[in-house]
């Protein structure tokens, strides 16, 4: 057995061993030992208290004994770490200043690390919660030769490459649509629905809680039976999770509905908020490519990868010509028709993933800069302690104890640091900052946990030990060793100039931040003075949806509405009433810019893609939209060849001009209905989701009270107003309730839903860059006064060092102001630097919040120098204090000491 | 307090052997071995006396020595060190590599030009 063995198993040894029975045996070997001393002194002919004196003094100390014997042991007893923790706390409390400034310090950047950090990893990191998530893709059919957005499929992409590529074990299409209501029951309830393949489940390995999946190869429910799946949710929230809900129908507003299966709640696709599943049949009626409306995923085949399958759809796609003759090869070419595979994650988090990963990085920064904060300090503070270590080591202390004391009081704060991290993290993670999976998909997955709580308590000690460690290696310790003193001068030169460059670098970041709060600050000011395009004020709305039964045709639904209407604005305090599909800031989730237009008499000029809406004739008035020329709509406008009214930004682009009213445009569809219109009316710009996109091109179709008299099978216009929103402006406006009652009234099977005022829409516009800024600004100004403590801990630090050459200088007569400026100019040089490199910085990434910013170019010269000269003027301040203090430095201190 | 570490260094290195040799002679306890060590040298090596039981402890930690209470000739109870087997190969090693490291200080200190 090698020594080496033998030495770690004695250790081992040591650690079980009972820990008082060998204190006691070495207490007694030192008495021994001393008491043989004194014997050998006292026959030396020293009087009784010399020869113990002398016995004592040639021993060296009886804790020193203690310690060295541990020490050679290689054991920290936790007698020791009990009395250490003790004096730690005990000396803690006599800085009460420090022990809160690094608290909140490595609090405050450990919660945001674990907070945010959790947040990052839960949407871009983690696995998809589905069997073999690797396998699974997204596939993308995309057109950037016409305006249609996105990858969504048509029915005969998705049935031509079902049919033909060999890449996927499966593939699935689905749409979601929140236009359906339950209407059994006394309460109608509005649910979001997914049509989806059954592949759609079998592929994304989806098991239900009860009863079965919709069956992949049979198809009998196209004709009959009309099968539903339920969410958990759902079940458990309206039908009191009673397992005989299998077989039973259900009521929904579009037809009755035979549930055959529930599926768990970790089936959250395509979003949590799916409650009813609808079996999908992409039936192929009339080959087109221009209306799309299927997600298609799939599950590749083992051993293929996204490029591989993309690879082989795209040699699949002239095939599609040949399969439908009427897709000419020439459409393809034309439309700059191509085919796209990724994985599912990535595809689901793209519309997040570099805000994320920037969040990421900052985060980081954030923790890095705490960190380094926190030793300066405890530098800062050991360089004041050192003499008290000094008195240790001369006491007989060894430097294992010296050591464990610094890691000790580093844990301990690291530790303590949790009461503010814990909160912080929890912060972050239960509030979510106030984000849903509607703008941070994935953002359900992630929670507040046990492991949450694990990760802050771990990484607050580790962090903790680590700064009192590095802090160690730093300071007094190294002073005090004779044959370290040589060395010593170098050896923390070069760490000054690694302090000195961690600080500049925080005030870089710092800088960074403040100027990205002032981009977004003044964005926000802009979005918040912004002509919005209708008056927001005393105005509300809701929204309805009507079912099929009943309700088949333009004009049936245009009744229903001219009902409510009358009975809504018959009600006191209500001036007005209007109808439309969609209002501005209110179409979240609604794709725009669905229609391709074209001016009817000018075949030269492109095809433009626009937003559409179907309005009362009072609607532009109601919201208070300008009607710019022309008039608005009247009954007869539906007959003969359509009336529609265009916003100036759609007349612009199609016609070149706004002075349009009575040209005529055309409209490209696959569908039955008339495709040629006559303007009437212009009017202003109005936007669509976000005040930050700007304007959409709009055309307005007329939505008239008794469908204009037509017969109720004819389609004047594209779409009958079946799911609309409701605007009513006056000067009291009704309740909820009242709301509810009119409509029930009139049929027991509508729920009116999201009743609001027209102000809340705004502020809901603005919520991304309100919350984004308010990130920005919390890091911005955590980022500023962690500089500070930063610039203000690393020049005292320096001066502290150079306080007998102050006193020496004062001494022979140079001015305070002098060796203040001294100082002062140490900080001037680290601050210096760090802007100058922070507004590189911020000139080459203010470009990435280009999304965020409204009517404020990224480099905006007002932000820049703002940001800059608040930092500059606060951290100079910082170097102040110091600079004073080495200004004040007595002579005498230049005598004392050595 | 701390002594310049070079030193220390050489002197622990020679500790242990000093240890070694003694306890090679007969078992005893620590304050024994301070004295007996000082008396071998003709009192011209000092032993710490605080920096001999931690090497105590170093030794018997590589299995060189072992320890054992005993009652002394004054009937009093005291923790006796005794070489172990592994401990004599030990000395036997560091008295050669001792001997070989005077010798060759010896020799460059007797060159002549």
């Amino acid at each position: 057995m090698s020594h080496r063995v033998r030495a770690a198993l004695a250790r081992v040894k040591e650690l079980f061993r009972h820990r008082s029975r060998s204190a006691a045996e070495q207490d007694e070997e030192f008495s021994f030992h001393l008491e043989m001393e004194t014997a050998e002194n006292l026959r030396r002919g020293m009087s009784d208290a010399d020869a113990r004196r002398a016995a004592l003094l040639r021993f060296g100390g009886r804790q020193r004994f203690r310690e060295e014997t541990s020490d050679a042991r290689g054991v920290v007893t936790l007698d020791n770490v009990a009395r250490d923790t003790r004096f730690a706390l005990r000396r803690l409390r006599r800085a009460p200043a420090f022990a809160a400034g690094v608290i909140a310090t490595l609090g405050i950047g450990i919660g945001a690390a674990v907070g945010i950090g959790t947040i990052v990893y839960g949407v871009l990191l983690r696995d998809l919660p589905y069997d073999e998530p690797d396998q699974l893709v997204r596939v993308g059919f995309i057109t950037d030769g016409i305006g249609t957005p996105g990858d969504l499929h048509s029915e005969v992409t998705f049935y031509h490459f079902a049919k033909s590529a060999r890449s996927f074990t499966e593939l699935g299409a689905y749409s979601t649509n929140d236009g359906f209501a339950i209407t059994d029951g006394d309460a109608p309830e509005r649910v979001t629905i997914a049509s989806v393949t059954p592949r759609v489940l079998t592929l994304l390995r989806a098991r239900p809680v009860l009863g079965e999946l919709f069956g992949t190869g049979d198809t009998s429910w196209t004709n009959g039976r009309s099968p539903v799946l339920i969410s958990e949710n759902l079940w458990r929230r309206r039908y009191g999770a009673d397992s005989s809900i299998i077989g039973r129908s259900i009521d929904i507003d579009h037809g009755r509905r035979n549930v055959i299966g529930v599926l768990p709640r970790s089936f959250d696709f395509p979003s949590p908020s799916v409650d009813l599943f609808y079996p999908a049949v992409v039936p192929v009626k009339r080959p087109q490519i221009t209306d799309r409306y299927f997600n298609v995923i799939g599950r590749l085949r083992d051993g293929t990868t996204p490029l591989g399958a993309e690879t082989e759809l795209t040699t699949l796609l002239p095939a599609l010509a040949e399969r439908f003759p009427a897709i000419t090869p020439d459409m393809l070419k034309r439309t700059r028709a191509r085919v796209s595979v990724e994985p599912l994650k990535a595809a689901t988090v793209a519309s997040v993933h570099a805000q994320l990963v920037l969040l990421g990085v900052l985060v980081a920064l954030v923790l890095l800069i705490a960190t380094t904060n926190v030793v300066n300090l405890f530098l800062l503070r050991t360089e004041r302690a050192s003499r008290e270590i000094a008195i240790a080591f001369s006491l007989g202390a060894s430097r294992l104890a010296v050591a464990q004391r610094f890691v000790i009081e580093g844990t301990v704060l690291g530790l303590a640091s949790a009461i503010v991290a814990l909160p912080a993290a929890a912060l972050a993670l239960l509030t979510k900052f106030g984000f849903t999976e509607r703008e941070i998909p994935r953002l359900h997955e992630v929670s507040f946990t046990e492991g949450t709580v694990a990760l802050v308590l771990g990484g607050a000690t580790l962090t903790g030990a680590a700064v009192g460690l590095i802090a160690l290696t730093r300071c007094g310790v190294v002073g005090l060793f004779d044959r370290l003193r040589s060395s010593r001068s170098t050896a923390s030169r070069r760490w000054r100039r690694v302090q000195n460059g961690l600080v500049a670098f925080q005030v870089a970041v710092a800088l960074v931040l403040l100027v990205a709060t002032g981009l977004l600050g003044r964005s926000f000011l802009n979005l918040h003075n912004a002509r919005i395009g209708f008056d927001p004020e005393n105005a509300m709305t809701f929204h309805v949806s009507l079912p099929w039964d009943g309700y088949r045709s333009y004009g049936a639904n245009a009744a229903f509405h001219a009902r409510v209407t009358d009975r809504l604005a018959a009600l006191p305090g209500v001036t007005s009433v209007a109808v439309a599909w969609n209002l501005p800031l209110a179409s979240r989730g609604v794709p725009a810019l669905g229609m391709q237009l074209q001016a009817a008499d000018d075949e030269a000029r492109p095809a433009v893609a626009s937003a559409s809406n179907m309005a009362t004739a009072d609607y532009f008035r109601v919201m208070g939209i300008p009607l710019r020329a022309g008039r608005g709509f009247r009954p007869g406008d539906l007959r003969g060849v359509p009336a529609v009214i265009v916003s100036e930004g759609l007349a612009k682009s199609l016609f070149g001009t706004t002075d349009v009213v009575g040209r005529k445009v055309k409209r490209f569809s696959s569908r039955p209905w008339a495709s040629l219109f006559t303007i009437v009316g212009v009017v202003d710009d109005v936007h669509w989701e976000r005040i930050e996109d700007g304007y959409v091109p709009m055309i307005y179709f007329p939505l008239l009270r008794d469908g204009d008299g037509l017969p109720a099978d004819s389609v004047p216009v594209p779409g009958e107003p079946r799911a609309v929103r409701y605007v009513i402006r006056g000067t009291q406006l009704p309740v909820a309730t009242t709301i509810r009652e009119i409509v029930k009234e009139l049929d027991r099977r509508v729920p009116p839903s999201n009743i609001r005022t027209l102000g809340s829409l705004v502020d809901d516009a603005t919520a991304r860059v309100r919350l984004t800024m308010l990130l920005i600004a919390i890091a911005g100004v955590a980022s500023l006064s962690l500089g500070v403590i930063g610039v203000y801990s690393v020049v005292s630090y320096a001066a502290n060092g150079r306080v007998r050459e102050f006193g020496i200088r004062l001494a022979l007569g140079a001015a305070p102001t002098r060796v203040g400026g001294m100082v002062l100019g140490d900080g001037v040089r680290i601050v210096a630097i760090g802007t100058l490199s922070g507004l590189v910085a911020a000139l080459g990434t203010t470009r990435l919040l280009r999304a965020l910013l409204y009517e404020v170019e990224p480099t905006s010269v007002a932000e820049f120098g703002i940001a800059t000269a608040l930092l500059a003027a606060v951290t100079l301040f910082a170097t102040l204090l110091p600079a004073h203090r080495a200004a004040r430095t007595h002579p005498a201190i230049a005598l004392r000491g050595e | 307090m701390a002594k310049p570490a070079t030193n220390e260094q050489v002197l622990q290195g020679t500790l242990d052997l000093l240890i070694l040799k003694t306890l090679s002679l007969t078992p005893m306890h620590g304050w024994g071995l301070t004295h007996r060590i000082e008396q071998l040298s003709q009192d011209a090596l000092q032993v710490g006396q605080g920096s001999i039981y931690p090497a105590l402890v170093r030794l018997e930690q590589r299995g060189w020595i072992d320890t054992e209470w005993r009652i002394t000739e004054n009937s009093r109870r005291a923790k006796y060190y005794r070489l172990t087997t592994a401990g004599r190969r030990a000395l036997a090693q560091e008295v050669a590599s001792w001997n070989r490291f005077v010798s060759a200080v010896g020799l460059v200190l007797a060159a002549e030009r």
